[in-house]
């Protein structure tokens, strides 16, 4: 049976592939507020194994899918909007919560519900892609540039829709885009249409009786528990793609930064009020009464994070993490000069003034200068300024950091390269004053006071054991770097810092072994020892034998939260037994866990099927299937592992997470469409087209690998604008040469054996996903230049792996 | 020797005698889980060997503080959900904590968190006087209920705020916070008497990763210990 002839193929296919990116984009807001963002790294890589599963689904169908595509093509479309509105209620609806996955075996059900749920989407967004390239064999490169454009254009729309729309409703949006898909396929079939019609209908009719269905945040966050106050109310709320921010007032929200235990509560009263400013729901800036007077602040003298302000007087202080404004409240208490509070978050700013009856607005104050900024990226493009004090105090949720969900999070405010920054813009006598949870076994102030001796040494500083010094109280250290060496006076009076506050002192010029370990006992002096240890000529030999991660974080290698190492893991089951897991952060085991079902599941949805494809028709005489895999799985992880690390690379330079997002991603869909629109008009032997793509490529990585560094460092004061276009400058020749071998095998495939058109989507598509995860991991690991050279090893496959396909099947065809 | 290992470090020897609460049908599951779990050095943990704490265990019934689909599981070696973003506390933990306290028949103990009431009928077990508040309403009432039904007269319960200690109590011998807290709340260490302990598990919800034992000095001065509820000498002494 033929199909009704599809018009407008390449508009629909463009709006589908927009949607899906987009759908992608949503879900990780939706599953950061929901659960944890390490999970939702999980779920939706899982989920996007639908994309792949569409391939070998249609590869099944074989004959009697390639006659129908573009019936297939309609009834993907048609259930598209359906599924994302559906998928998405769904999955809100299942009761799955994350930290019961060890003590609950019924929440492993829900999970994999969850991601058989949330893949239907994407397997739908992928069926259509793939019917499509079925319906056009002949121009493969032009739908292929139609969803890859799409996608761009979706990725940028999604971060835009973000600033308006609460991600509860996106999900919504899109539905009536993919709907706009479908009718652009529908043409005039009077059946096609009622269908669309009653779906609009159904759509709109939910959202005017029902509206959005609320994303169900888990009651394990600390915005649900705080809810449950018997005063709480919400007074604020902000959302953008950077983070939902909630403000909660309660009498019961006393969210202080570390131990006060000396604090005398009994002759300078109680702390002032707080409103909770909670960021997706968990972690919590606390937003204080301020009317003005900063009398009722002197208790953040009894915090770890006070101390440089004993050591140097009426500082000029940059607050980098400025957050609900408390560090902002104890530098102008203990008699800052002027107060730079740099906060990525423009929402945050938002929600301080607008309660300024309540707040004070301590970022109007004429003292106060607040510029919506990533710290370094600040510091970076204003190479002038010097401050007295740079102050880096507890940016994330002291849940967040003993669970280690940011085990995957690159941080690049805690590596040697940023902390160097941060010295060379110090005054002459100025400190460096850095902040942490900590952690039990001990290891994360452990890796900062490691970061601290580094960037001392790059900065110039040759002795640092004498410019620097160790505090901690129960829960909470601080690592301070001083420009100078500290002197007597100085030592003096961080020793009686620590001690009328009932602080350990763990490193300092001169310190005993018996002044360490008092009023926190630990069993050994383990903070004191590694110090000693990490300035010593054995550092080295320290760092390879600790139990954790600790050496320093790079801007190659900037995963600071990251410790777990895999040749401690014996050691740390026979001591903790099955509560091993308690002590290694979650975010490694969350992504080593998903490499694993993502190796698996693509195994056996798409390769285990290829492998028994030739009892339903295609031989494999010449092993055409054995290169097909080779070739696309080549292209699909050697693709996702340059993205990611591009997108690693631009993040530092953009300065911001949002920006890199938003203009790298679109920036590589973009320009890789173009580039398969540049494929499809080309013809000649495709062998060589892709080796001269792939060569281009190499070269043009090598180039970026050997300079970008350097012009970054040279190019990063400049204004955003700028800083975008240099970006997008950067990406475009080579998210262009990317995106020519993909379409130029599929056609290679198509002119051939048609049949295997499907399977070469389905393999490429799980590659793509699986690629992701190991390029993560291996990012982890071995850094990022290490994933682009891998990058660059998979690309080289890619034209071996075509010539043997297309050997063999040529050989196939002149035997048949 | 440091003072939670005298705590923790006690080898029971001799077997506790069992209340008439064990005649109950999951007494059995009682027994082993105070065998296999707290008594024993199951994976690296300091066995519990008061033998006062390994009475308690013995006797309440865990079972009663679960939430009914989770009966079953409620002497696993594992925290489990009783609603409200909260958790009965892994079994385990629950000794450590109470052996921790260190606290003697007559002594007052204090517990800011009353979740399901678990922890605050261990102690019930071992002293006369307890004390303890809930700041989330349903959980304090069903918790309330439940040490009623099961006898528990000597626990004495209230909703509220936890912060600032019992109203207008001079002191307790003994306070154990399960609540979330980023600091230690000053007038709670006022509350303690001198010499006095309290006891504080340190993680996320489900990832008890140490308990820090707070001690009130005689001369007002106070002292922490890091207990880590597990020990990590093989991962620390290879530095």
């Amino acid at each position: 049976m033929a199909s009704a002839p599809v018009r407008r193929l390449e508009p629909a296919i463009l709006l589908i592939g927009a949607t899906g990116i987009a759908f992608e984009i949503v879900l990780v807001r939706v599953f950061s507020i929901a659960q944890w963002h390490h999970f939702a790294y999980m779920i939706i890589s899982m989920a996007l194994l639908g994309f792949a599963v569409s391939g070998t689904v249609l590869g099944l169908l074989g004959r009697w899918a390639r006659e129908r595509e573009g019936t297939l093509l309609r009834v993907g479309a048609l259930l598209l909007p359906a599924s994302l509105v559906a998928c998405y209620e769904v999955s809100q609806a299942l009761p799955f919560e994350t930290l019961q996955l060890t003590t609950r075996p019924g929440q492993w059900a829900l999970l994999l519900l969850l991601y058989l749920n949330l893949s239907l989407p994407f397997f739908l967004v992928s069926w259509c892609i793939a019917a499509a390239l079925l319906l056009r064999p002949g121009r493969v490169g032009r739908v292929y540039f139609a969803n890859m454009f799409g996608s761009g254009l979706g990725a940028l729309a999604a971060v835009g829709c973000l600033f308006i729309l609460p991600a509860d409703a996106v999900p919504y949006a899109l539905g009536f885009v993919a709907l706009g898909a479908f009718l652009l396929l529908a043409g005039r079939d009077r059946r096609w249409l009622a269908g669309s019609l009653v779906l609009g209908t159904a759509l709109c009719g939910v959202l005017a009786v029902r509206g959005p269905v609320p994303i169900r945040v888990s009651e394990y966050k600390g915005l649900s528990y705080a809810m449950q106050f018997p005063d709480a109310r919400v007074v604020a709320r902000r959302e953008s793609p950077l983070s939902r921010l909630t403000a909660t007032r309660s009498s019961l929200i006393r969210e202080t930064p570390g131990q006060v235990s000396g604090y005398p509560m009994g002759d300078l009263g109680p702390f002032p009020e707080q409103i909770g400013l909670f960021f997706d729901g968990g972690g919590v800036s606390p937003i204080h009464r301020f009317d003005g007077s900063l009398e009722p602040f002197a208790y953040l003298d009894y915090v770890t994070s006070a101390l440089p302000y004993h050591l140097v007087r009426r500082p000029a202080v940059l607050v980098i993490g400025a957050g609900g404004g408390t560090e902002v409240l104890s530098a102008l208490s203990h008699g800052a000069s002027r107060v730079t509070a740099a906060e990525l978050d423009p929402g945050v700013a938002d929600i301080v003034a607008e309660l300024s009856d309540f707040s004070g607005d301590p970022y109007g104050r004429p003292d106060v200068d607040l510029v919506i900024a990533e710290g370094r990226g600040f510091l970076e493009s204003h190479p002038e300024v010097r401050f007295d004090v740079i102050q880096i105090a507890l940016l994330d949720a002291f849940n967040a950091s003993a669970a280690g969900v940011h085990a995957l999070s690159e941080s690049y405010l805690y590596t040697v390269e940023a902390l160097t920054l941060y010295l060379d813009r110090l005054s002459e006598d100025g400190v460096l004053s850095i902040t942490r949870w900590l952690k039990t076994p001990p290891r994360d102030a452990i890796k900062l006071f490691a970061t601290s001796v580094e960037a001392a040494r790059v900065a110039g500083i040759e002795e640092p054991a004498r410019h620097l010094a160790f505090v901690r109280s129960w829960n909470v250290a601080t690592v301070l770097v001083s420009r100078l060496p500290l002197d007597e006076e100085q030592i003096r009076a961080i020793r009686g810092f620590a001690e009328s506050r009932g602080f350990d002192v763990s490193w300092l010029p001169g310190l005993h072994a018996d002044e360490v370990n008092r009023f926190t006992v630990l069993d050994e002096p383990v903070y004191f020892r590694s110090a000693g240890a990490i300035l010593s000529p054995e550092a080295e030999d320290f760092f390879r034998r600790y139990p954790f991660h600790v050496r320093p974080a790079t801007d190659d290698r900037p995963h600071f939260f990251r410790f777990f190492r895999w040749r401690s893991l014996p050691a740390l089951v026979s001591s903790a037994g099955r509560d091993w897991v308690n002590y290694v952060e979650w975010g490694y085991l969350v992504l080593a866990a998903t490499v694993l079902q993502a190796v698996a599941a693509a195994g056996l949805l798409v390769l285990l099927p290829l492998g028994l494809l030739g009892r339903r028709g295609v031989s494999d005489r010449g092993g055409a299937r054995g290169s097909l895999v080779a070739c696309f799985a080549g292209l699909g992880v050697a693709f996702m592992f340059l993205e990611i690390a591009f997108i690693q690379k631009l993040m530092l330079f953009l300065h911001h997470p949002v920006y890199a997002v938003s203009v790298v991603l679109s920036t590589f869909l973009l320009f890789a469409g173009l580039g398969s629109l540049y494929a499809d008009r080309r013809r000649g032997p495709p062998v060589r087209r892709v080796a001269i793509a792939v060569a281009l490529l190499a070269v043009l990585a090598a180039v970026y690998l050997a300079a970008l560094p350097a012009l970054f460092r040279a190019w990063s004061g400049w204004p955003a604008p700028g800083r975008i276009a240099v970006s997008v400058a950067i990406l475009a020749p080579l998210s262009f040469l990317m995106g020519i071998p993909f379409p130029t095998c599929l056609q290679a495939v198509s002119d051939r054996i048609r049949g295997l058109v499907p399977w070469a989507w389905g393999v490429n598509g799980a590659a793509s996903v699986v690629g992701a995860t190991v390029a993560t991991l291996v990012a982890v690991h071995a850094g990022f230049v290490a994933v682009v050279l891998l990058a660059l090893v998979f690309y080289a496959t890619v034209p071996v792996a075509l010539r043997g396909l297309i050997v063999s099947a040529d050989a196939e065809a002149g035997s048949g | 020797m440091k003072p939670w290992l005298l705590a923790l470090g006690m080898t029971a020897t001799i077997a506790p005698p069992l209340s008439s609460q064990d005649s109950d049908e999951y007494r059995d599951a009682r027994l082993e889980m105070v065998r296999e779990q707290i008594a024993s050095q199951l994976g690296g943990r300091n066995p519990v060997g008061d033998p006062a704490v390994l009475q308690a265990m013995e006797t309440v019934p865990r079972h009663r503080f679960v939430r009914p689909n989770d009966v079953r599981a409620a002497y696993g070696d594992h925290p489990l959900a009783i609603g409200y973003g909260q958790t009965i506390s892994q079994p385990y933990i629950v000794a450590a904590m109470t052996a921790l306290l260190s606290i003697q028949p007559g002594d007052v103990v204090l517990e800011i968190g009353t979740g399901s009431g678990y922890q605050a009928a261990v102690l019930a077990e071992i002293t006369d006087s307890v004390y303890t508040i809930e700041i989330v309403e349903p959980l304090g009432e069903q918790a309330r209920e439940r040490l009623n039904e099961l006898g528990y007269a000597n626990v004495r319960s209230m909703l509220g705020d936890g912060y600032f200690g019992w109203p207008d109590h001079p002191g307790f011998d003994g306070i154990v916070v399960t609540a979330a807290a980023s600091h230690i709340p000053p007038p709670l260490l006022e509350q303690l008497k001198p010499g006095a302990r309290m006891v504080i598990p340190v993680g996320a919800p489900f990832q008890v990763q140490s308990l820090m034992l707070v001690e009130k000095q005689a001369d007002g001065s106070i002292v922490q210990w890091n207990t880590g509820a597990v020990r990590f000498v093989p991962l620390t002494r290879r530095e």
